[in-house]
């Protein structure tokens, strides 16, 4: 496919360029409305639209100095840490046996593990809105909040760590028994640290799907307010630029995270590949 | 790879014959405590899907053929629920302009998302295409809510294209038609489930061989033929999984349709939030079956290209 593009014909070359403008089209659709939403943060304009009125950093303060903000991003943080554990925990487990053990029903049993996914949130919050106060008398809080999130976002940790058990390498953990090994080493030592990838972006995943989650925690959270849900009152009571200055300090945030969560494993691999040469020269030195 | 990378030597030293037999010394006893940690590995997982997500949607069903009398659920059985939804010709009205919606919807996603996977598969150099489709992702790590509401300053009486328009000089009246209605609805809707589209359809359309469509071609099939019989059925797995991860989702909105759709945007999610918000937890939940009702029809016809193990990574 690389060797087409050197000898495209006319045709080719034409239908090229169109797709590459449609493309551009494409990113414009879907990077404007956040780009507007950043533009209008530093607009003075208290209308949150244009025209520009003014270059301001108002916004930004008022949006840090405002305490429903403050409250909320801390409601907000504490769910998504406690979902990010639940998941990860509860995930992990559960993906073993399903790829490793030959139960009955399996094919059954991982339909039913996805099937949350497939869900729309608002039937997960609404059934689980009537058992809380229905059946089970529970009072509504930022722990039904957690529950609720933790069965959408449990099924995505199950599906990335099965994904990378099931490519892993059997012969490793059994060259590993041979050499003496008991099943709780072999865990620690060589499945933990070849699956760890596999866990850690199923926790970044469900922690960021628990930050932006709204319909499962509107139903479940009771009377506490997490960002998305104080976010959708501005919305509906008159929003102020404050909100479009979160939406933009949220946004740089979470490419901080994502840049770090790119960057993490190639530093990881530097720093063991570094390791690793310093351990070769020892022994090399050693032996001479 | 990880055995590699400690020092092979103490492993070494305490290698015994104990230590090499003993993994299959006792197979009988061996299976019986992989399967006791089989289950044991199962059960959290068990536990949270099973106590708070089936049994829940089990309680919907129930409740669904229950009644609420003077704001409590009575255990009468009765379909009155359903009868009621059916009788008020709005509700009825509002399921099938959802379903229309949810359809226009996906495919419009689809639509737009199929030449942006071929050009990303066909034009543009290997090491450039996974930051060009995480680019495509990028917009999920700003908040939902404030992409939707984006939209409503742009589309809003003083919103972008508004001024824009009054700015030309075409209007000089600011313009309703854009929002509270809709095709703004759609345009959201296809605005935030485009991502979804194109990951998807990229996915199988960047392992498919374009040689075999021009052979196809060669051997006197029409581009049409040619496409409808080489090129649908060996992307048919992205096509699905793209209409499920769109439509699905889309069927159970909303908030869009609440913020941007006004009266003539309605869908019937807002009818199951209006419901349970007025503490009609048994028609609530009857309209709620009806969403999972099609859901489950569409996983129905959709079962054959849906293979657990794929989900898997088997």
């Amino acid at each position: 496919m690389a060797a087409d593009v050197g000898v495209l014909s006319r045709r080719g070359r034409a239908a090229r360029a169109c797709l590459g403008v449609y493309a551009v089209v494409i990113y414009v659709f879907l990077f404007a409305p956040i780009a507007l939403l950043v533009l209008f943060s530093f607009n003075a304009n208290r209308y949150g639209t244009f025209p520009i009125t003014g270059w301001t950093l108002k916004w930004y303060r008022s949006a840090v100095d405002n305490y429903q903000i403050r409250d909320a991003l801390r409601t907000t943080l504490k769910i998504a840490g406690e979902v990010t554990l639940v998941s990860v925990v509860v995930g992990t487990a559960a993906a073993f046996p399903l790829v490793r053990s030959r139960l009955r029903f399996r094919d059954g049993i991982r339909i039913g593990f996805v099937l949350p996914i497939m869900i729309p949130g608002l039937l997960i919050g609404v059934s689980l809105l009537v058992l809380f106060t229905g059946p089970l008398h529970v009072q509504l809080s930022p722990q039904t909040a957690v529950i609720g999130q933790s069965v959408y976002t449990t099924p995505f940790v199950i599906l990335l760590v099965s994904a990378r058990l099931q490519n892993f390498d059997r012969s490793l953990e059994r060259a590993a028994a041979d050499l003496g090994a008991n099943t709780f080493q072999r865990l620690l030592r060589i499945v933990f640290p070849l699956i760890l990838p596999a866990i850690l972006a199923g926790a970044l995943l469900a922690f960021t799907l628990s930050i932006d989650e709204f319909v499962i925690t509107y139903f479940l959270i009771g009377t506490q307010i997490s960002l998305p849900i104080y976010i959708y009152t501005q919305i509906k009571f008159g929003i102020t630029p404050e909100v479009n200055a979160l939406a933009s300090m949220l946004l740089g945030a979470s490419l901080l995270v994502l840049a770090l969560a790119f960057a993490l494993p190639q530093t990881m691999r530097a720093s063991r590949r570094a390791v690793r040469f310093g351990l070769a020269r020892r022994t090399a030195r050693a032996g001479a | 790879m990880g055995v590699g990378r400690r020092d092979p030597a103490p492993a070494g030293r305490a290698l015994t014959d104990a230590a090499v037999t003993a993994p299959t010394a006792r197979p009988g006893r061996r299976r019986l405590g992989s399967a006791v940690s089989a289950y044991g590995a199962f059960l959290p997982a068990v536990l949270l899907l099973g106590g708070f997500f089936l049994v829940p949607l089990g309680i919907i069903v129930v409740y669904s053929f229950w009644q609420v009398i003077d704001y409590n659920v009575v255990h009468h059985w009765t379909l009155d629920n359903y009868r009621y939804f059916f009788s008020v010709g709005a509700y009825v009205t509002t399921m099938w302009k959802t379903l229309l919606v949810s359809l226009v919807a996906t495919a419009i996603a689809l639509g737009l998302a199929f030449p942006f996977a071929y050009w990303l598969s066909r034009y543009v150099p290997r090491r450039l295409r996974v930051p060009l489709l995480i680019l495509v992702v990028v917009p999920f790590w700003t908040s939902y809510l404030l992409r939707v509401y984006s939209w409503l300053t742009i589309l809003g009486e003083k919103g972008v294209i508004n001024r824009f328009l009054q700015w030309l000089g075409i209007t000089h009246h600011p313009l309703g038609v854009f929002l509270y209605d809709r095709p703004a609805v759609i345009l959201v809707l296809v605005y935030l489930y485009f991502p979804f589209a194109a990951l998807t359809l990229y996915s199988s359309i960047e392992r498919f061989d374009w040689d075999q469509l021009r052979a196809a071609m060669d051997l006197g099939a029409t581009p049409l033929r040619a496409i409808r019989r080489i090129l649908v059925p060996q992307i048919r797995p992205g096509i699905v999984t793209a209409v499920i991860f769109v439509f699905i989702p889309i069927l159970g909105e909303y908030l869009t349709p609440q913020i941007v759709g006004g009266t003539g945007g309605v869908m019937i999610g807002n009818l199951v939030v209006n419901f349970f918000q007025a503490a009609e937890y048994t028609r609530g939940a009857a309209v709620s079956l009806l969403i999972a009702a099609f859901i489950l029809l569409l996983l129905v016809v959709f079962r054959r290209s849906l293979s657990a193990p794929e989900a898997y990574g088997g």
